[in-house]
């Protein structure tokens, strides 16, 4: 390689190189895999979270738990107002598989009740003579699926002439199990649409302080520091409080999803903001604004993509926060209203030491709220790891 | 379990003045006037004891003391457990041309702080205190009214005095018997350093500083309050004497060293040394009873919570009984005539919605869901304890039946349904009645969801809603609250001579007539006539019964007013007899096992005498 450099306008001495040559020769180096130094973004974050078991399992309960929802109808057993006024309080019913040694199929005792006079107190007693199987895919009380479309078909249905109450009764006789099957559409949805509703908030707020910084910035982080200082119970009790009494039921559902996340944006406003400061100094985007793109096209088509991932996985974590709050405030008697259901309302039914101590299966709302919330937490947690590219 | 009452008023001359003649010379006791009032335990079923011991009560908020003077149940005059009246702390009362009140004090009865109660303390409380412009603007309350005009007062000697009004005053003996009686005696004594009257204005003035209020109104009120008993200074006639001043957590009431009843042994009540009132929140109080913290406890529990109680019998020293509320509903709707909704206003004062509403009910499930069949379906009307009671009252408009109630529903002109059944209003909006509740009993809302479902099939949508007894009470006044859920008639069990006021729009807290109620309140300056001929006939009655003369009068008065609340169904009652968890200290005697559970008369325990309780140390175990 030394020697003068040749005369200037004369071609450079060079030669083309005719070994086999492989791209990836540094990728198979390193890691020895080609499909990991390929993949996509999503594809690295599928990876991640797969190996995060905790998160997966929570996944898969929760995705059980929403596609339940939208058949509650058909898996409850009874309909959500159906009383029984001659089986009130009465306690869960084991499901049972054998009678005598021989094989039944899935099926309940009958049961009577006799008035304790003495301790007032209801008693019911299994009669182990009379079998009664359940029925399957049969017709039973008759409800309006999604409000619309007439239906009486249910996945189990109480045996002719007799109860099947897989959680108790509650003190008007109806089935607890069906109440928190239609609680659990109520109170699941509450915080997807609270999360989507602060999750437009967020963004449009966010995404436009930290793109056009400046005043803007200055008066959405104020308002931001204002909204967080203020407690939240209270003012969501005010802002519950000046709902009329006169709206019906699914309206005041739609307010109290509308409360809930006109008071949550502030945070995801906040990551948003910081996300775009940096991200907009870079060049692709200058790049945008010099092809002539809008404003909108420049945050919503290049910048906000840029960081989506780790945005689903801070809205996964404030879900929990969300069912808790409509529970929170449903408990308090200021949230939703019967004959809406929901697990704080199942759960405000329940307060009473009576129930502790004589009606304990009264309080089997307080598990689907607990499992819930863990396993958004464990998702949320997941999902938040897999979108980190640091790790 | 009661035998019907008849309170002949020329009895209550006798008194105990008889029975002191009968006992003899009296020796005077320390600490005791020259003729106690002398308690016959067995006639009460009750055994004599021994003094001493402490009672702790769970109470909801401070303001809760007020019970101590209800069922301490001293009274000029009192009832007794079977409702007839007879002097209590006056020796005698002397009735002339039912106008004529001659009140005669015990000799050598005391304050609790020792001073001498006498004629000038009546003197006080009516001169310097009714009748001062500044006290009370408008003057005495309408109980010490006849037809607006003021009764001549005399003192006739040192312990005597006398009222005697234009007219007949059949409201005035049960005005003194009340669970909250119409203020007649002060401790002048001690009152005075507090009346601008008696003080000098600096020393007042100081006074009023210390005190942090306003003016000496303010000052005289508040350290004169007989009812809730927050001043322990203020001097009292009641058998425990408060002994904290709010604000507390623990409120301890001691024995009154001067109080006014023996029992048959001579032996000064109250048996009882202490009284400890412990507050708790209103919603622990159950679970707290149940934990044996309470050795009398009655306030803050509910029958759903008996069964709870019951199986603590086991692991505490307690025992719980059922007694009988008097209320003439456990529970009623009470349509506003006044509301401010004009359509809704009309069909309320159309009695044939009113009827429609209530046969649509069907109380015999709401009686086996909530009650365990344990109370009586009835509609909102008196018990049959009351010698007043007629089986037709209880029945009248209380039957379910359906077919009845759409049929008078179509008469009154809701014939039109929308597309989900439910009926139209003139106007076209769909039949919808709020029912507003104080919110503080589950019981509402459990019943009112039954309702609900009852009213469904009527046609009628009912909504619920729950709100603070504050605001539920200025919502009421406002016309904004169109049905309001209360308690039926107060006193379920009354004689003839008892006032008929709940009857009849004589108050502002009734939610059925908040306005017309304000009208009579407040002389007509507030609120609204009535326009409805039947309510003016309650009016009338009312106004018959103060002027009446004689029970048999006052008799066919309350038969006539009953018989028009039965037709009108004025109050949708729903059950009554229901029955009230009391919860007593094993160890603690003569708390009876059954009885009539109310506020006015019996004054909860008040007519059942806790001053007679006590404690046997063998019959705890």
């Amino acid at each position: 390689m030394t020697g003068p450099l040749p005369d200037p306008g004369a071609p450079l001495p060079h030669y083309v190189s005719d070994a086999p040559f492989d791209p990836n020769v540094i990728e198979n180096r390193v890691i020895g895999r080609t499909d990991l130094a390929q993949a996509s973004q999503k594809k690295l974050m599928w990876w991640k979270f797969k190996r995060h078991r905790l998160a997966l399992i929570s996944g898969v309960f929760l995705a059980i738990c929403y596609v339940a929802i939208v058949f509650a109808e058909f898996l409850a057993p009874y309909g959500l107002q159906t009383r029984n006024v001659e089986n009130i309080y009465a306690p869960p019913q084991a499901v049972h598989l054998f009678h005598d040694g021989s094989f039944v199929g899935p099926f309940v005792y009958g049961r009577t009740m006799e008035l304790d006079m003495e301790n007032l107190r209801r008693v019911y007693t299994d009669r182990t003579d009379l079998v009664q199987p359940l029925r399957f895919f049969c017709h039973g009380d008759s409800y309006r699926f999604w409000g619309m479309v007439e239906g009486s078909l249910h996945l189990v249905c109480p045996p002719e002439n007799g109860n099947f109450n897989l959680l108790g009764t509650d003190r008007l006789g109806r089935d607890v199990l069906s109440r928190i099957l239609y609680g659990a559409r109520i109170s699941l949805t509450i915080g997807i649409l609270g999360v989507a509703t602060s999750f437009v908030l967020g963004i449009v707020i966010g995404g436009l302080a930290g793109y056009y910084g400046g005043w803007v910035d200055l008066v959405v982080q104020r308002m931001i520091e204002v909204l967080q200082s203020i407690p939240s119970i209270p003012l969501w009790l005010a802002l519950a409080a000046i709902m009329p009494v006169t709206w019906s039921p699914l309206v005041v559902y739609a307010g109290i999803t509308v409360i809930l996340g006109l008071l949550d944006w502030t945070g995801l406003a906040r990551a948003v903001r910081s996300k775009l400061l940096s991200l907009r100094e870079e060049d692709y985007v200058l790049a945008a604004q010099i092809l002539g793109a809008s404003s909108p096209r420049v945050i919503g088509r290049h910048l906000i993509p840029g960081f989506m991932s780790h945005l689903i996985a801070s809205a996964t974590l404030t879900i929990p926060g969300m069912i808790l709050g409509e529970t929170a405030l449903s408990f308090l008697g200021l949230g939703l209203r019967p004959p809406i259901t929901s697990w704080g309302i199942l759960l405000t039914e329940a307060r009473s030491v009576n129930v502790i101590a004589l009606y304990p299966w009264l309080l089997a709302p307080v598990v689907p709220v607990v499992l819930v919330i863990l396993a958004f937490n464990f998702l949320g947690d997941g999902l938040r790891d897999a979108a980190d590219p640091m790790r | 379990m009661m035998r019907s009452v008849t309170i002949t008023r020329r009895n209550l001359m006798l008194g105990t003045a008889a029975l002191g003649l009968a006992l003899g010379p009296v020796r005077a006791q320390a600490g005791l006037p020259l003729v106690p009032h002398r308690t016959d335990l067995a006639a009460l079923g009750h055994r004599p004891g021994k003094p001493g011991g402490t009672v702790r009560m769970l109470i909801g908020s401070a303001r809760d003391v007020r019970l101590i003077p209800i069922i301490s149940y001293a009274r000029l005059v009192g009832y007794d457990d079977q409702l007839t009246l007879a002097p209590d702390i006056l020796e005698s009362c002397t009735v002339e041309e039912e106008r004529i009140f001659t009140l005669r004090l015990r000799e050598g009865h005391r304050w609790s702080d020792g001073s001498e109660l006498t004629s000038e303390d009546f003197r006080y409380c009516w001169e310097d205190v009714w009748l001062n412009k500044e006290l009370h603007p408008s003057g005495p309350v309408v109980e010490l009214l006849h037809d607006g005009n003021l009764p001549r007062f005399e003192v006739l000697d040192r312990l005597t005095v006398r009222f005697a009004w234009g007219g007949p005053k059949p409201d005035f003996l049960p005005a003194l018997a009340a669970a909250s009686p119409v203020r007649m005696l002060l401790p002048a004594a001690y009152m005075r350093q507090f009346h601008a009257r008696y003080q000098d204005p600096a020393k007042l003035d100081e006074l009023i500083r210390k005190n942090r209020v306003k003016d000496w109104v303010s000052l005289h009120q508040r350290l004169s309050r007989q009812t809730r008993p927050e001043n322990p200074d203020l001097p009292t006639l009641e058998a425990w004497m408060p002994r904290t001043a709010p604000p507390a957590e623990q409120f301890v009431f001691e024995r009154n060293p001067y109080f006014h009843r023996i029992d048959e042994n001579g032996v000064q009540l109250p048996y009882l040394d202490r009284i400890v009132l412990n507050v708790s929140s209103a919603d622990i109080i159950p679970a707290k009873t149940g934990a044996g913290e309470s050795d009398l406890q009655f306030l803050g529990l509910d029958f759903s919570d008996y069964t709870f109680i019951k199986g603590a019998e086991k692991r505490f020293p307690i025992r719980v009984s059922l007694w009988k509320r008097i209320q003439g509903s456990r529970m009623s709707l009470l349509p506003n005539l006044n509301c401010n909704d004009p359509v809704w206003r009309g069909l309320f004062r159309d009695a044939r919605v009113r009827r429609a509403l209530s046969v649509a009910i069907n109380r015999r499930e709401i009686n086996m869901a909530v009650f365990y069949g344990l109370a009586a379906e009835s509609a909102d009307t008196v018990l049959p304890e009351s010698p007043l009671y007629k089986p037709e009252y209880a029945t009248a408009w209380a039957a379910w039946n359906v077919a009845r109630a759409n049929r008078l529903l179509d008469e009154a002109g809701l014939e039109a349904r929308d597309a989900d059944g439910f009926r139209l209003l003139p106007d076209g909006r769909m039949a919808q009645i709020v029912v507003e509740t104080a919110g503080e009993s589950t019981l509402e809302t459990d019943v009112l969801e039954l309702v609900a479902d009852h009213w469904r099939q009527i046609g009628i949508s009912l909504l619920t809603r729950a709100t603070q007894r504050d605001l539920f009470r200025a919502r009421g006044m406002s016309g904004d609250v169109m049905v309001a859920v209360w308690q039926g008639m107060d006193n379920g069990v009354p004689t003839p001579d008892m006032s008929p006021a709940a009857l009849a729009p004589t108050s502002d807290d009734q939610m059925q007539w908040p306005l017309w109620g304000l009208y009579y309140l407040d002389k007509g300056a507030k609120g609204e006539a009535p326009d409805l001929p039947e309510v003016q006939e309650l009016v009338a009655l009312y106004t018959a019964w103060r002027q009446s003369t004689s029970t048999a009068q006052r008799r066919d008065i309350w038969q006539r007013m009953l018989e028009i609340h039965a037709d009108q169904v004025f109050s949708i009652g729903i059950v009554n007899g229901a029955l009230q968890p009391v919860v007593s200290a094993r160890a603690l005697q003569n708390v009876p096992q059954a009885g009539l559970f109310g506020y006015e008369p019996q004054s909860y325990l008040g007519v059942y005498r806790p001053d007679t309780f006590w404690y046997d140390p063998e019959a705890a175990s």
